[in-house]
């Protein structure tokens, strides 16, 4: 079997680590989340928000239309699932960037941010959504920042 | 099998607390105890009026393999997003405005969630899976978490 990167290693134990809460399994969820903070190694070089907009910007179109066409050809439902909310949750992130690129702290005045704990949906307004325009979940999965 | 409490979905009425033949739902968590549930007899499932419980299995079958390729492609999306959230951490230490910092802290958690879906769909979706307990047991020599995770699964 292929291991995977270490870059992919922190996120790998986070998601298990949820997905033992889920389980109801305290314990195990408890080694898992610190397997994530261990393997969480990474650093950056991008250090502001017009190299993170490159890095939203080439992954929608450089890497998804690879993956697409690999999940499209063996038509992996899971994975056409994940990528129809991932693609949609990039476009909004690179929208939000590019939107306090062009108008700075300005932006946020009066509104707060949302984040869609099940797809990772941002919202940026003066309430929580009813409901996740991405994932369909409700107001209640979603966590203020 | 045994049962779980949702409880986001329990409303306190308590019917669990009477039907339970051994008191496994009387505990000070909030949370069914696994260890006394008798496998799972769904007294409680069927007595809650708010669908607040459900029973898990205690072993799961293997999930389906996933198309390698795939995989793999899923696991370098995965690593990509995981690049977006470092560079989100560099512009929250750096930020000098309060909004500022809460964009970056709200898109750092968006890459974490989107790439954990990378990774679930890669297939280390369960913890039981023989996939995470390879995994596990790469790294069970160096890491004393890794080995008392797979010891317990
Ligand atoms: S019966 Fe259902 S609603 Fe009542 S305490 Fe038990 S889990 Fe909660
Ligand atoms: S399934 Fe049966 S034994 Fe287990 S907690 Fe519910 S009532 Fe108790």
């Amino acid at each position: 079997m292929a291991y995977p990167s270490n870059s992919s290693l922190s996120v790998i134990f986070s998601n298990l680590q949820k997905a033992s809460e889920k389980q109801q399994k305290p314990k195990t969820a408890e080694l898992f989340g610190r397997l994530a903070v261990d393997f969480d190694k990474g650093s950056s070089e991008v250090n502001d928000f017009v190299g993170l907009k490159d890095l939203v910007s080439n992954e929608l179109s450089e890497k998804y239309p690879e993956v697409q066409a690999a999940a499209d050809s063996v038509k992996d439902r899971g994975a056409l699932r994940a990528l129809v909310w991932g693609q949609k949750v990039a476009a909004i992130q690179k929208s939000l960037i590019d939107r306090y690129l062009l108008k700075g702290d300005e932006l946020l005045i009066g509104k707060a941010l949302f984040v869609c704990e099940a797809c990772g949906f941002v919202s940026l307004g003066a309430d929580v959504p009813e409901i996740c325009p991405v994932c369909k979940a409700p107001a209640s999965r979603f966590s203020k920042v | 099998m045994y049962a779980s409490r949702n409880s986001a979905k329990c409303t306190k009425d308590c019917l669990c607390l009477f039907v339970c033949p051994t008191g496994a739902t009387d505990t000070e968590t909030g949370q069914i105890d696994a260890e006394r549930c008798l496998d799972g007899c769904r007294l409680c499932v069927d007595a809650c009026p708010s669908h607040a419980i459900f029973l898990v299995m205690s072993n799961y079958s293997e999930p389906a393999p996933k198309n390698s390729e795939l995989a793999g492609k899923l696991l370098e999306l995965c690593e990509s997003k995981y690049q977006q959230e470092k560079a989100a951490e560099v512009i929250i230490t750096n930020a000098e405005s309060t909004p500022k910092k809460k964009l970056a802290e709200a898109l750092r958690r968006s890459f974490r969630i989107t790439a954990e879906d990378c990774a679930r769909e890669a297939g280390y979706m369960l913890p039981q899976s023989e996939k995470v307990k390879k995994l596990l047991e790469k790294f069970a020599g160096i890491n004393e978490d890794a080995k008392s995770a797979l010891e317990g699964l």
